[in-house]
């Protein structure tokens, strides 16, 4: 526990430096302007018309009905945006390396962390797109040391969505072609939202809170896929579809994508989504459930044998409550994930063996993994917010995460991981969010202590993280 | 080859499919849609398919005074009610309507039914509301709210519905009204709410909001 004093002493020096940038910028930044980020210019609204407190991307009810109705309310305006976003990470012990430099790149140091243009908003009465492409400006890293950019294309979602309402029905449907299952969802707890400050690149933010357990989907972005969906009576949101690698007029979705990084899934994989909503007073409750199957080949470079796939089946629940009030607005969500992975039959019942020569048990020939994920947060005026949130992965043993290497390694072979992660965040005008978030791990890959074999233990990864995230 | 085109055929014919639909159209700046629509396809979505909305954030539109609500929509599109409920939801909304489409929106609210909210006060708040609305302070020089607003509350022309709205949405307005000028239109408001306390205004909230209203 002595630790978090030091750390937070250490970095004082440099949050008051950023802070100082922070106010330079927020000074420089035009609190009254004509341009605002597209949505914005569509509607004429301000973003807490949309974002609970301000607090992009997670959505008020008003916020998911635009979007469920294919982001067509309002003006046709100039369809483009642009955010970026700048962080510095630092992790708590960076000595049990033995390659700081490599292990931590750029640790406490502020960088230009990513940037992203959207092109999206209104473009018939029934038609609308949001689309994504973001810059990763430490995107790789040559020889020599020196970090390279690239861009890619990031969250895609194109539909059509039509809406029947009177007095006494409202039926809201549509069909969404998107790279990343759930992209289409409303909810922040949908695994494709309710991670959301971007994760820079260098290792130094290899334990921030983007980059612990979230319950997600195995097969990740940059696919290509096709959902249809109804809402009923605001009570009843009913999603099903299916993905596959996007290629041909779909290879747009995962433009700029490293073929060896490409997601190459076998054939159509479905997805579905169903939640039970209601809405009281100035409080709104979800309850849902959310899955996949999928087949995704091990070797996005050679899709010839169909049995070299991954085959993965997750199957969530997830739940949220929002308390809506100016100036008030308390969220709370929760999401829980089982996964089971079977591996191609190359994979398993391979014999491992530890650094000692002595045999481990064969490798197995399916695992499976659940992780719960409970956040909390309180935000008031829509400018000062605070969270809380609580992390948990746990599953099966399996000498195929053996990994005898400083840092990273796992010699455990578990994947149990398990911290918190505390954050506060000041939007001091609508396009502009600071935050610092403080991860605190009590498990990792397995273990609290020696989780590596070389003395690391679960508590030297935690980390501190602020970023700037402007949107406009 | 052929997928492809077939792709491009079918994203054609659902872009031309897509195009026109003014009788569900979320086209707040398209002249040809009525007010009858935006009010289903957009006002709804805060207010209510009726004008009951479920959030205090918002205000209840059923059974208000048409000449109120056109007021007000004028008043947010000329941007001289700014209040952050206007600016922040309806300045954007609001600016390219047309004087036919504000007056079918206030037709139709006006036309709706107010549904019955709930008791939400304290009933010694609720009965101290009550006396503030018949009888007003007459020592602070406060008149009472059923003069202009009638006895039941249902308003008069530009003089609003105050009977079962929302107490959170009437609290934050007397508060606008006492100790802002971002609704210059209503000035008579703003001297009759200069000498209430945060206590009568609250007390004259849940009144309101309780109060029947069929």
């Amino acid at each position: 526990m002595r630790r978090i004093p030091v750390l937070l002493g250490e970095v004082m020096g440099a949050l008051v430096r950023q802070a100082l940038w922070a106010a330079i910028l927020v000074t420089l930044w035009p609190t009254e302007s004509t341009a605002l980020p597209t949505f914005n210019r569509q509607t004429g609204q301000n973003c807490l018309a949309c974002h609970a407190g301000g607090q992009y991307p997670e959505l008020t009810p008003y916020g998911r009905l635009f979007k469920l109705t294919g982001y067509t309310m309002g003006d046709r305006t100039l369809p483009f945006s642009g955010m970026a976003v700048a962080s510095d990470s630092k992790v708590s012990n960076t000595s049990k390396s033995d390659d700081p430099k490599a292990d931590f790149q750029k640790n406490n140091s502020l960088i230009f962390a990513t940037g992203s243009v959207f092109a999206a908003g209104k473009i018939t009465d029934n038609i609308g797109a949001f689309l994504q492409v973001t810059y990763d400006n430490y995107a790789s890293q040559s020889d020599d040391g020196k970090f390279h950019g690239h861009s890619s294309a990031d969250n895609m979602d194109i539909r059509y969505a039509d809406r029947s309402i009177d007095a006494t029905h409202d039926w809201i449907w549509g069909v969404s072609a998107n790279n990343n299952p759930s992209i289409s969802d409303v909810w922040n707890s949908a695994p494709a939202w309710m991670q959301y400050v971007p994760v820079p690149s260098p290792t130094s933010s290899r334990f921030i809170d983007g980059t612990t357990p979230y319950p997600g989907l195995a097969a990740g972005g940059n696919l290509a896929g096709i959902t249809a969906y109804f809402y009923w009576n605001q009570m009843l949101y009913v999603e099903a579809g299916g993905y596959r690698t996007a290629k041909g007029p779909a290879s747009f979705m995962s433009a700029g994508v490293a073929e060896g990084d490409k997601t190459k899934l076998q054939g159509t994989n479905p997805y579905w989504r169903a939640t039970l909503t209601h809405e009281w007073g100035p409080h709104n409750f979800m309850v849902g459930t959310t899955g996949m199957v999928a087949d995704v080949f091990d070797d996005p470079l050679d899709t010839s044998d169909p049995n070299s796939v991954h085959h993965f089946r997750d199957i969530g629940v997830d739940a949220q409550y929002q308390y809506l009030l100016d100036p008030h607005t308390i969220t709370v969500q929760a999401a829980y994930m089982r996964d089971h992975h079977r591996v191609p039959g190359f994979l398993a019942d391979q014999p491992v063996f530890d650094v000692n020569g002595t045999a481990l048990p064969n490798t197995n020939s399916a695992d499976n993994t659940n992780v719960f994920r409970a956040k909390g947060s309180y935000i008031w005026q829509a400018k000062y917010g605070t969270s809380l949130a609580f992390f948990n992965q746990t599953g099966t043993r399996d000498s195929a995460l053996y990994d005898p290497t400083r840092v990273g390694g796992n010699i455990a072979g578990s994947p149990a991981v398990r911290g918190w992660t505390s954050e506060v965040f000041w939007t001091p005008v609508q396009y502009l969010r600071l935050g610092v978030q403080y991860t605190v791990y009590d498990k990792y890959n397995g273990a609290s202590h020696n989780y590596d074999g070389f003395g690391r233990n679960a508590s030297d990864n935690n980390s501190l993280f602020f970023y700037v995230w402007g949107a406009y | 080859m052929k997928t492809q085109r077939v792709t491009v055929m079918a994203a054609l014919i659902g872009l031309a499919a897509g195009c026109a639909n003014e009788q569900r159209s979320r086209d707040t700046a398209n002249p040809n849609v009525s007010g009858e629509t935006l009010a289903l396809q957009v006002c709804s979505n805060c207010h209510g398919p009726t004008g009951n909305s479920k959030s205090p954030n918002f205000p209840n539109l059923a059974g208000q005074q048409e000449a109120y609500l056109v007021a007000q929509l004028q008043g947010f599109k000329g941007r001289s009610r700014s209040d952050p409920a206007g600016y922040e939801y309806m300045w954007g909304l609001s600016h390219n309507l047309t004087d036919k489409q504000i007056t079918e929106l206030a037709a139709h609210f006006a036309a709706q039914k107010p549904e019955r909210q709930q008791v939400e006060g304290k009933s010694e708040h609720i009965e101290a509301g009550k006396g503030i609305f018949t009888s007003g302070i007459p020592d602070k020089g406060i008149p009472p709210c059923a003069s202009c607003h009638g006895p039941e509350g249902r308003g008069n022309a530009t003089f609003p519905r105050i009977a079962g709205q929302h107490a959170d949405y009437l609290v934050k307005q007397l508060t606008v009204f006492q100790r802002t000028n971002e609704r210059p239109a209503a000035t008579l408001m703003k001297t009759v709410a200069h000498n209430l306390t945060r206590e009568n205004i609250a007390n004259v909230a849940d009144y309101l909001q309780a109060m029947p209203n069929l």
